[in-house]
């Protein structure tokens, strides 16, 4: 159990409250190195386990030697499929039923490159390593079909519940006086964060602990005890802090039920880190991604028709949906639309969810076309964008629920500057530098799940938070301590906040930028029902030092309670705890409608993502709204392109935080620079390794290719969205950004690039 | 383990002796055998940064270090950068006030590496601080409020 | 990794014998040695630390040039005031090069002796085929994923990039690897693939890197380096440029030029032949354009590195003119 507390004092009073920008409550313990991620636990007796992986990407397993292995010093097993203990499937993320089928994390029969085949576990994490590189593996190889760049992966096949059609599209398509069509690629993209993935599993009889960095603890749990046949109470799962995870440690993995069955074969405690290079394979990143659009126009750039069709990559047996029309759809007034996706099955290990999965390479796709479209006409890229702006959700047909685009390229535009940029490409120049300016919208819907959250008042006053939710970063700690503060009327230091341990309250997964809302919700509707409950006490204990007023009400302001009627009343809480001789008031409150509080529900909302709404349910159209500018500096000679400024103006309703929230933001700005110019896997066609496994080769961005951001909050409260008014935060800024670069470049240099990324052989 | 050897450590002003294989990295030896895990491993090939500690007060790469390497010499990781209950570092209070940091497990690495950075001298502008500070990569993007808790701490230091 | 025993050697001589030991390896730094027993590409038995060695790190730069301790650390060679001030392009080719703390590590020697970035070099579980690991066994690179691989001094049997910036600089200055007694201009220590892409160096079994010594010259001082690359920082080379100019009284017909050229080649290259069209020409944009072609002559790409061929002379020129215009 973490256990997050406030008690060092920083900046403001009024830092405290929602909206204040209070330093992260767990900062101290992230720059002092006490911050207890999971795989820093050490349980009596943990041996270490090191996966083997496939070296072919499609064929079958003949033979595993593992002889050299096992007489390697300190080895205690090498599991290979054939002596692995069974386990059964699990329920998967949507709720769907588990066929009746044994799970085999560790397979025979290969589809992609590094694979899991085998595991060694040994008493050391070295004799583990030396003794995984001693476990020879026969194979019959098949060719394989290494991207959707291989010919004869094909086209593919359909996601009909992708299909988004109105009007006529290709009718109105082909009697428009201007059309465009292009095709825009995204290579596959990794989420990298640097804490990388793995576990701890201990087993105690029928009780398993895990400590796992998750951004889903109950989602997890439940894999976990379905797996191994044990009620989902039995599991405990601990994260305390999260090393990052952009969409990549929401789900159960491979690796992580073989750590959990060496763990019971062995009756010890197992650690399995992946390395490095096998966080490129043991799940999956965003999928290569490739969009037509063709656009139909008036001469003066007002859009009358979007023909969109576009696919992704996904692995040979199973269904991964990037959802490439999301942005398309939604972000400009057009009468007549049609956007259809296929996915197309290559050996590749499933790919999973990265920042802003779908809105990132749809907006990549469309805010370029739309650039495009801006020079064909000759108008400035900013003005085509307010001539078809969006006045209700194109595609719902729903009133935006707030959408502060306008305003946001207005604040965006006046602090960049837009109004010095030279209209004609190649036209701004420095000495070798070819300078561009670039603008590009992003959008992200407001996802919604209902939540839980305890809330204690403790008998010295303390607050306590508590939730199985968790913080990878994005401040849920501090955020949560604001809210629990404003509403019971507390200084922000006298709250702490327990997360990421199953133990606690219920929270669904930490993605799609819900978390945040959903939790603050939660929290706030405890808070005041504990608040309400102690007021209740104190007006009507026959101990309290309120009983003689005959109060309705009362009041708490800074940890004190006082009468409306008698300013100089005002006793602290812990006074009055004390006095009625409480040692707690509880108040555990979830968010779920009515209808859903029965047990089953509750279990399946909190580990299924089926009680997830859209941004649609309801009257209204909800999504936070972001644009970026950049300026780019593209040096003539060389083809290097550097970002060399960059203003971002953003919607995301109400900022809880807005010093943490704006670290959110400019961390999708940064990972959106990767993406536009560094970020690609690359893959040997021949046998579809990822060859550039690892962070030397797979470049994400360092310090010296990030300039100075400005981020601009134009967001107004959302009430609509969620109960205190904030939206989408952290996959948002990321949208956009891609294309904002590319379009720069496209300015500085005449030369459009629609494949990403852009590197320098694309522009010499 | 029949190749164990014996090895007396100085780490944070302390002594330590562990026994340990020669092929122990220094990082393996922190987090591993002496519950230091305030170092962290983030790629174990020398490429991400988040290892960093210092040697003989100099900033370096513990995956690529051998424990047994630094017999002799002084260590430093984050847990002895400032006494438990004392002041913070100065670089360590910028981080906290500058959020140059998110999910924070690349920040020990960045602490240690901004120390270094400063000491060195290679803190006199951004674009320094940022091509010196580029060695510790950090995926949830902090890198601008790196740059300016560097900055500030470079002023508290001087 | 391999299980390895570990000696600390008190003396070179004691480093040595123990050098000429089957299966035992020097250990200097570390970041290429242990990088690349975790990737199995070393494997070996003894490991020898020749770290504690004294006397091996001293940096003394007179009239005569520059005299580099194999063991003094890159970072250190690149905050020397007088190599920063007879040879500028050995500092800025170090401080360009990894990382701060990687060159508080590696050694000058050790440098020397980093080995390519081949990602085929570097995974022999997933690749057994690799002339440079195995010879004969074949090259996986050739027609992979090549990006990064060479366009200069390839074989058929390998076009692995020799990856460092400071040995591009060394081989423009003709710099000499002492091996002990033994003295070899660095152009002539690093070897071409050829049909034995495994044998990188002429360092016999039993020697060591003990100096490096860079004569003094005008074109060293008034030199420079250039590196590009993707990233702006933390990344090998895409191609880079030492470049060293002398000119002659006028002040700007050129008597002696140097360019060592990195990321492009097999091994760290002198392009002579740039050299030889602008020795006694006047620095001028279209001389130096021209001439800087000559850097790629023979080159041979392989699909994906293909716009090294272009980026080269470009780079080359640029530093060209950047070094001129100091000198």
């Amino acid at each position: 159990m973490t256990i997050v507390d406030t008690k060092m004092k920083r900046g403001d009073a009024s830092d405290g409250l929602l909206g204040g920008r209070l330093a992260r409550i767990d900062g101290p313990a992230k720059i002092t190195g006490a911050a207890d991620y999971a795989m820093e636990h050490s349980p009596e007796g943990m041996v270490y386990a090191v996966i083997v992986d496939s070296t072919i990407a499609s064929g079958r397993v003949v033979a595993i030697d593992t002889s050299a292995a096992e007489a390697y010093p300190g080895v205690l097993v090498v599991l290979t499929p054939d002596n692995a203990l069974p386990i059964k499937t699990a329920t998967d993320w949507t709720g769907a039923p588990p066929p009746a089928v044994p799970y085999e994390p560790l397979a025979r029969e290969i589809t992609f490159a590094g694979q899991h085949i085998a595991a060694v576990i040994a008493e050391t994490f070295e004799q583990a390593t030396a003794a995984a590189a001693l476990v020879k593996v026969t194979y019959e190889e098949t060719a394989p079909i290494s991207s959707f760049d291989d010919p004869r992966s094909g086209e593919g096949y359909p996601i009909d519940m992708m299909t988004k059609e109105w009007g006529d599209a290709d009718a109105a398509l082909a009697i428009a006086p201007v059309r465009i069509e292009q095709e825009y690629k995204t290579p596959r993209e990794y989420n990298v964060p640097i804490e990388p993935h793995g576990l701890i599993a201990h087993w105690e009889g029928d009780m398993l602990t895990l400590w796992e960095p998750s951004q889903w603890i109950d989602g997890m749990s439940r894999t976990y005890a379905e797996w191994f046949s044990i009620p989902f109470e039995n599991v405990r799962m601990l994260s305390p802090y999260i090393g990052g995870g952009f969409g990549s440690k929401a789900l159960p993995t491979r690796y992580g039920a073989v750590a959990a069955i060496a763990a019971k074969m062995l009756d010890r405690p197992v650690k399995l880190a992946i390395t490095r290079p096998q966080t490129f394979t043991a799940f999956g990143g965003r999928p290569a991604t490739r969009q037509t659009i063709a656009l139909g126009a008036t001469r003066e750039g007002k859009l009358l028709s979007i023909v969109h069709r576009s696919a992704n990559e996904t692995s040979m047996d199973d269904v991964a949906i990037e959802p490439l029309g999301s942005v398309t759809s939604i972000m400009y007034a057009v009468p007549n639309f049609s956007s259809r996706q296929n996915i197309v099955p290559v050996n590749t290990v499933k790919p999973g969810a990265l920042r802003a999965p779908g809105e990132n390479p749809s907006a990549f796709g469309i805010e370029c076309a739309i650039d495009e479209l801006a020079y064909e006409v000759g108008i400035d890229p900013l003005d085509i964008r307010l001539l078809n702006y969006a006045e209700e959700d194109p595609h719902a047909k729903k009133p935006w629920s707030t959408r502060r685009l306008r305003e946001a390229y207005a604040a965006g535009a006046e602090a960049f500057g837009w109004a010095k940029r030279s209209p004609s490409v190649r036209s701004m120049r420095e000495g070798k530098q070819l300078i561009g300016y670039g603008v590009a919208a992003g959008t992200y819907p407001v996802r919604r799940t209902p939540g839980e959250a305890m809330v204690r008042i403790l008998s010295n006053g303390t607050i306590e938070v508590a939730s199985s939710g968790i913080d990878m970063g994005q401040g849920t700690y501090t955020i949560l301590a604001q809210t629990a503060a404003e509403a019971i009327g507390v200084p922000v230091e006298t709250v702490v906040v327990k997360l990421g341990d199953s133990s606690l309250p219920r929270a669904p997964v930490a993605g799609g930028s819900q978390l945040a809302n959903l939790m603050t919700g939660a929290v706030h509707v405890a808070a005041l029902a504990a608040r309400d409950e102690l007021i209740g006490l104190a007006i009507n204990d026959p101990n309290s030092p309120f009983r003689d007023l005959q109060a309705n009400t009362l009041t708490i302001e800074g940890g004190q309670m006082s009468s409306p009627r008698d300013a100089g009343s005002s006793v602290a809480i812990a006074e009055v705890m004390r006095r009625t001789g409480r040692n707690s008031i509880e108040a555990l409150r979830n968010t779920l409608p009515e209808n859903l509080r029965n047990k089953d529900d509750h279990f399946r909302n909190f580990t299924t993502i089926s009680t997830m709404l859209s941004p649609t349910e309801g009257d209204y159209s909800m999504h936070s709204w972001c644009v970026h500018f950049v300026e780019v500096r593209v040096d003539v000679d060389f083809g290097t392109v550097r970002v060399s400024r960059m203003v971002s103006a953003l919607d995301s309703g109400r900022l809880y935080n807005p010093k943490l929230a704006e670290s959110q933001w400019k961390g999708g700005i940064i990972m959106g620079i990767g993406q536009a110019l560094l970020e690609e896997g690359l893959v040997d066609q021949r046998n579809g390794h990822v060859m550039n496994n690892n962070l030397g080769d797979y470049l994400v961005p360092t310090n010296a290719d990030i300039p100075h951001l400005e981020v601009i909050s134009v967001g107004i409260p959302d009430t609509n969205a969620s109960i205190l008014g904030g939206k989408a935060v952290g996959e948002l800024a990321i949208v956009g950004v891609a294309p904002a670069i590319a379009n720069a470049v496209y300015h500085a240099t005449g030369i459009r690039v629609r494949d990403l990324p852009i590197t320098l052989e694309k522009l010499i | 383990m029949s190749n164990q050897t014996t090895i007396n450590l100085e780490i944070n002003g302390q002594a330590h002796t562990l026994a340990v294989e020669p092929r122990v990295t220094l990082l393996d030896a922190l987090r591993d055998h002496l519950e230091l895990t305030g170092t962290k491993k983030g790629c174990d090939q020398g490429q991400c940064g988040a290892c960093t500690v210092h040697v003989d007060g100099e900033r370096v790469l513990s995956c690529l270090t051998l424990a047994v390497q630094v017999e002799g010499r002084a260590v430093t990781t984050i847990e002895g950068l400032s006494d438990p209950g004392a002041e913070l570092h100065p670089v360590q209070s910028a981080f906290l006030e500058h959020d140059a940091f998110q999910c924070g497990y690349c920040t020990p690495g960045q602490i240690m590496s901004a120390v270094s950075c400063i000491r060195e001298g290679h803190a006199g502008s951004d674009d320094e601080i940022r091509e010196y500070m580029s060695g510790n990569l950090c995926r949830c993007g902090a890198y601008p409020h790196i740059v300016e808790a560097v900055r500030e701490a470079a002023k508290v230091m001087s | 990794m391999r299980d390895f025993s570990y000696l600390r050697a008190g003396s070179v001589d004691e480093a040595l014998s123990a050098a000429a030991m089957p299966a035992t390896m020097l250990l200097a730094g570390g970041t290429t040695l242990l990088d690349l027993a975790k990737c199995g590409v070393n494997a070996p038995e003894r490991v020898v630390d020749v770290t504690h060695l004294k006397g091996l790190d001293t940096i003394r730069v007179d009239a005569e040039g520059a005299f580099i301790g194999a063991l003094a650390k890159m970072s250190r060679v690149a905050a020397d005031p007088a190599i920063l001030a007879g040879f500028p392009a050995v500092s800025e080719a170090l401080w360009q090069a990894a990382s701060a703390q990687i060159r508080n590590m590696a050694t000058i020697g050790g440098n020397l002796l980093q080995r390519t970035r081949c990602a085929y070099f570097r995974d022999p579980a997933s690749f057994p085929a690799c002339n440079k690991r195995v010879p004969g066994s074949g090259c996986s690179a050739m027609e992979g994923v090549n990006r990064g691989h060479a366009v200069l001094g390839t074989s058929d049997a390998c076009i692995a990039t020799y990856p460092g910036d400071l040995a591009a600089a060394l081989v423009a200055f003709d710099a000499v690897v002492h091996l002990g007694e033994r003295k070899v201009p660095i152009d002539d220590f690093f070897l071409l693939p050829g049909t034995t892409p495994h044998k990188e160096h002429a360092m016999q079994p039993g020697e060591m890197i003990t100096t490096i010594t860079i004569p003094a010259s005008a074109a060293a001082r008034h030199s420079t380096y250039l590196k590009v690359r993707d990233r702006q920082s933390y990344e090998f080379a895409a191609a880079s440029a030492a470049v060293g100019i002398e000119f002659e009284a006028d002040h700007e017909t050129i008597r002696d030029i140097r360019i060592g050229l990195g990321g492009v080649a097999t091994k760290p290259w002198r392009a002579r032949a740039v050299e030889d069209a602008l020795r006694g020409k006047v620095v001028e944009p279209e001389t130096v354009k021209s001439a800087s072609r000559l850097a790629v002559e023979g080159a041979v790409a392989h699909g994906g590195n293909h716009y090294k061929i272009e980026l080269a002379p470009r780079v080359v020129e640029r530093a060209i003119l950047k070094s001129g215009a100091l000198a």
